[in-house]
């Protein structure tokens, strides 16, 4: 069964899942009169957004939204990376590197590299929590 | 940046200036018998001497470094070696001022020194380690 006759389905007891949301209750409304192929453009564009404005934490440019966050994370470790590999390249091609530095460089790639591993498990995780949901 | 790894800086850099120490007992050995210099005096004793840094850029972050290699001042040890081409006219030799097993104790409190800042890096590798798995089922 494809999703546009499950909301065609709509029973009248799921009305009260849109009020409060003009927008989704005028969506419904139409799929039950079987008239949800002339909803207007307007009305679909609201939908596709949250209905009460932005969501708290997900903000405007600038704002220290959980992408940027995920994002300087990603970028912290990409540069330890980086700097571990230049001074480990910098020892074997007999630069004024000493041991201790390259090795304490590596091992700090190591560990925040694990800790974005585990960072990723986790999110994986209620990810997939999220999408085995019954609903 | 991260800080992950707790007091990295503070041991890397002491880490850095023990090595140096190293470097510079070393050379005290193996210049120990060097009657005629560059300067045509007798090698003289290098010391180190540390020093503490405050590092602004970890907090509160107190970070060791070298600041100058100093000289040891005291006089030459004169041996009676009248062959030699360095001995004055009275058949004295000027040796450096280094005692063998002076430099033997710098060495061992050096390389002890060394492993205690290497236990500590050890140690808190192995709590950041223990610390993300946390995470793991």
């Amino acid at each position: 069964m494809d999703p546009i006759s499950l909301i065609r389905q709509t029973p009248p007891g799921m009305q009260g899942i849109a009020a409060g949301n003009p927008a989704l209750q005028r969506a419904i409304d139409a799929a039950g009169q079987g008239t949800l192929d002339r909803i207007p453009e307007s009305v679909m564009q609201q939908l596709s957004r949250p209905a009460s404005g932005q969501i708290p934490g997900a903000g405007g440019p600038g704002a220290t939204s959980f992408e940027n966050v995920l994002g300087g994370l990603v970028k912290d470790v990409a540069a330890k990376q980086a700097q571990s590999s230049a001074t480990v390249n910098a020892l074997l091609a007999g630069g004024d590197v000493p041991l201790h530095q390259a090795m304490i460089a590596s091992e700090e790639a190591s560990v925040s590299f694990q800790l974005m591993v585990e960072v990723r498990n986790k999110l994986l995780e209620s990810y997939q929590e999220l999408m085995r949901m019954q609903v | 940046m991260l800080n992950l790894i707790p007091g990295i800086q503070s041991t890397s850099s002491a880490l850095n200036a023990e090595r140096i120490r190293m470097d510079v007992v070393s050379q005290n050995i193996s210049n120990a018998q060097v009657t005629k210099g560059p300067d045509g005096l007798p090698y003289k004793r290098q010391q180190v001497v540390f020093q503490t840094v405050l590092d602004s850029q970890i907090e509160g972050g107190a970070t060791v470094q070298i600041p100058t290699i100093t000289t040891d001042q005291r006089p030459p040890i004169l041996v009676y070696r009248p062959g030699h081409p360095d001995a004055d006219t009275r058949g004295m030799v000027a040796m450096p001022n280094i005692n063998i097993h002076e430099e033997m104790v710098d060495l061992i409190a050096s390389s002890r020194s060394f492993e205690a800042n290497l236990a500590v890096v050890k140690s808190a590798r192995s709590l950041a380690m223990q610390t993300l798995s946390i995470g793991k089922r």
